[in-house]
């Protein structure tokens, strides 16, 4: 499925030498800032996964405590969007890179709160006995999502259209993690009451990965939005079909 | 080791400016030349630690050479280089600069000079030159790309911050994710700066995948060969005991348990050759295979040795393969031999007596139209039936595939049980492969090496409908160098005739 090209985009290249030499320094910089607020959210996710899979109590505390950082930075980088439109009035491609900034932000804002959430369930998790088996798939979905950002982010700071769209198509694969693992913890949870606790935490750290993969197919959308100036339209292909309806499918908000 | 050619163009005549500095910079040069050298010979050899201290000498010494060079082209020559860059007024020998270039160049190691400007311009940080091995792996130009664009991890670049403002040695390490993930140790160092460029840093990356995959691997290891080897160790301890005490003189007990003990062992033997060469394909999972292999030979081959298990079973092969020169991949032809051979092992084992596996290979498809190869609708719709893929390869532009696809008539597959698939020793529960009963980890060795491929992995099951696998592999030229055979552009129909045949051995 490849995007047709806006005319306004065309119209925009004769367009790329801004008048303003400032101005397109303001918007590179606006880049490079949501590209290190990409870095340090993909960060905060690795090492979310990491703190539940190796029970790292000092790692999910870091976590939690970093999170503040992304915080600022989404501020700065609204703040920073805001006075440009104000004082430039981008156009076009421009204005469209700088709504995709302030996007992005909240994004990867959203994203970094999932991570701590995540890090704070490593710590009860932590503190249960040890499932080995669930650990481990819950890392196996954990790199495919992390996989995921890693992809969009880099469609974002290399503007790739077809990478992008390769992320916004191939989401099925973290949600079937996602419902084999949601069985999984059904059955551990019935065989042994004991493991209630910690099963439960981990659903949600699943939750929060799937929603985290949600976010990646966004990212891509916006950097579909930001190259062409089109929405991506229509649905995701489903592989499943009829079956992804009909199975106990525990995503009520899908 | 590819060659980088010494000097791009042709050199600029030396004009007499050239002439009088010449002498000036050359016990500079050649300093830098001596350390250069002793790098690269110390790095190729594996000396990390070593090399680690000399190369930065070496690289402060070529970098400030690198960058003179460039303002003696601007100066001297009419047109500059077409990486132009900073006026710096100690001009040196073209020539010998630009064996230092190529001594950069050639290093093994991803090495990067990161420009900046103000501490809080973030656009000001960028990339003044990137070495080969730097462009492959970031996926960067030569020179001015933004360096968040290449690298976003925080700790690397705090660890440059602190090189650049604060003019500090670090050394981080960082994990760079994906699927072939590689664990990086990252070095920063101060440069002394230019006229043009006040700030600089040196940022040299080493490889520690291999040390990291190495530690990981050796506890997996032990926990599942301990794991897995006890039962059918259990089992033999058990028959032993029993042919020591009340079995010592009945022979047709003796017989039965030693046939028993004789498969038992067999097992044990499988299991181990399975681990070995699990463990073998992950050590070198990140590192590019070198060869090229006709898959459609691949598959001949694989097919004819399994004729006796399709004679005693009574399955046979539907092929639909393209001529054969038509399906060069690139790729390690003993590990896709592996694949092939997985893939039909699993399609006899769980076809019913008299069952056919058809089995097709096709070729020049995109990405996309590799993950949505032939699907089958009665599967897809099935209430407990789907696709999913077990392994999808980075997308990279102007990549075409050639698939293999594996479907059998078998008693199929669940969905939830898809995704777990590829795990070790999984079983789907109910299920009996049989009398030569798996090792659980065939599938597990296919996905490891289809990643080493850079490929990709699906299944396609349903209850009751057999199950398709199909693996993909990036094409590549023929061995001739000539057109890779016909070409098929997705809507049309393979041009050469195609094989298509059917064994049948029972």
């Amino acid at each position: 499925m490849r995007a047709r090209i806006a005319p306004e985009f065309i119209f925009d290249m004769s367009m790329n030498e801004h008048t303003l030499k400032f101005f397109g320094e303001e918007l590179n910089q606006l880049k490079a800032e949501v590209a290190r607020m990409g870095g340090l959210a993909e960060a905060q996710v690795a090492d979310a996964i990491a703190a539940v899979s190796e029970r790292d109590v000092a790692l999910a505390e870091s976590v939690v405590g970093r999170d503040r950082r992304l915080d600022l930075l989404q501020h700065d980088i609204e703040r920073k969007s805001i006075r440009l439109i104000a004082l430039r009035q981008p156009v076009a491609q421009d204005l469209r890179r700088t709504v995709g900034a302030m996007k992005m932000a909240s994004i990867l804002e959203r994203t970094g709160d999932y991570a701590k959430n995540i890090a704070k369930r490593a710590l009860v998790i932590s503190e249960g006995e040890p499932i080995t088996p669930l650990t481990r798939a819950i890392e196996r979905m954990g790199k495919l999502v992390a996989a995921r950002l890693k992809d969009a982010l880099d469609s974002y700071t290399s503007a790739e259209l077809d990478q992008a769209m390769n992320v916004w198509q191939n989401d099925e694969e973290v949600d079937e993690h996602y419902n084999s693992l949601f069985r999984e913890l059904l059955t551990y949870m019935i065989s042994d009451p004991r493991m209630i606790n910690s099963c439960a935490h981990m659903l949600f750290v699943a939750k929060n990965l799937e929603r985290i993969g949600d976010y990646a197919t966004n990212i891509a959308e916006i950097v579909h939005y930001e190259v062409t100036g089109e929405e991506i339209m229509g649905d995701r292909p489903k592989w499943g079909g009829a079956a992804r309806e009909d199975a106990a499918d525990p995503d009520l908000e899908a | 080791m590819p060659l980088v050619r010494a000097s791009p163009e042709s050199p600029p005549e030396p004009t007499p400016s050239a002439f009088a500095v010449r002498s000036q910079g050359a016990s500079a040069i050649v300093v830098g030349a001596v350390a250069a050298g002793a790098v690269l010979i110390l790095v190729t050899l594996g000396k990390a630690d070593a090399a680690a201290g000399l190369l930065t000498a070496a690289v402060l010494v070529a970098v400030g050479a690198v960058l003179n060079l460039r303002a003696l082209y601007r100066g001297a020559a009419r047109q500059a280089t077409p990486t132009d860059a900073v006026a710096s007024p100690a001009p040196t020998d073209p020539g010998d600069v630009q064996t230092y270039v190529s001594a950069l160049e050639l290093a093994p190691n991803p090495i990067l000079v990161v420009s900046a400007e103000e501490a809080d311009d973030l656009a000001g940080r960028r990339i003044a030159f990137a070495n080969a091995s730097a462009r492959e792996l970031l996926r960067v130009a030569r020179e001015g790309a933004l360096l968040v664009a290449a690298m976003r991890n925080p700790n690397v670049l705090e660890a440059i911050d602190e090189s650049l403002f604060g003019g500090i040695d670090r050394v981080v390490t960082y994990e760079a994710g994906g699927p072939q993930n590689r664990f990086w140790r990252v070095r920063t160092n101060p440069l002394p700066g230019t006229p043009a460029r006040p700030r600089l840093a040196l940022v040299i990356m080493e490889d520690e995948t291999d040390i990291r995959i190495n530690e990981r691997m050796r506890a997996d290891f032990l926990a599942n060969a301990s794991h897995e080897l006890r039962t059918p160790l259990a089992s033999l301890t058990g028959f032993i005991e029993t042919l020591r005490g009340h079995a010592k003189d009945d022979e047709t007990a003796r017989d039965r348990f030693l046939a028993i003990m004789g498969r038992q062992a067999e097992r044990m033997a499988r299991l181990i050759e399975d681990l070995m060469s699990l463990s073998r394909i992950e050590l070198s999972e990140h590192i590019r295979p070198s060869g090229i292999c006709d898959l459609t030979v691949a598959v001949a081959d694989v097919a004819d040795a399994l004729a006796p298990q399709l004679a005693a079973k009574g399955v046979t092969f539907e092929f639909g393969l393209p001529a054969k020169g038509a399906a060069w991949v690139a790729g390690d032809r003993d590990q896709l031999i592996q694949v092939v051979q997985n893939l039909l092992d699993n399609a006899i084992k769980y076809s019913p007596v008299g069952g056919a596996v058809k089995v097709d290979v096709d070729i020049d498809l995109t990405l996309d139209a590799a993950a949505v190869f032939r699907p089958d609708a009665r599967r897809l719709s099935a209430p407990d039936g789907g696709r999913m893929s077990l392994q999808t390869p980075t997308w990279s532009a102007d990549v075409r595939y050639a698939i293999l696809r594996v479907a059998d008539v078998g008693p199929g597959l669940a969905r939830e049980t898809l995704p777990r698939l590829t795990e070790r020793f999984y079983r789907v529960e109910g299920q009996k492969s049989g009398e030569r009963s798996g090792t659980g980890l065939g599938l597990a060795i296919v996905k490891h090496i289809v990643n080493r491929h850079r490929g990709g992995f699906l299944v396609e099951s349903a209850p009751g409908q057999g199950a398709v696998f199909c693996v993909y592999f990036p094409m590549t030229q023929s061995p001739g160098g000539s057109q890779p055979g016909p070409k098929n552009d997705r809507n049309t129909p393979l041009t050469e005739p195609s094989v298509r045949e059917e064994i049948k051995l029972s």
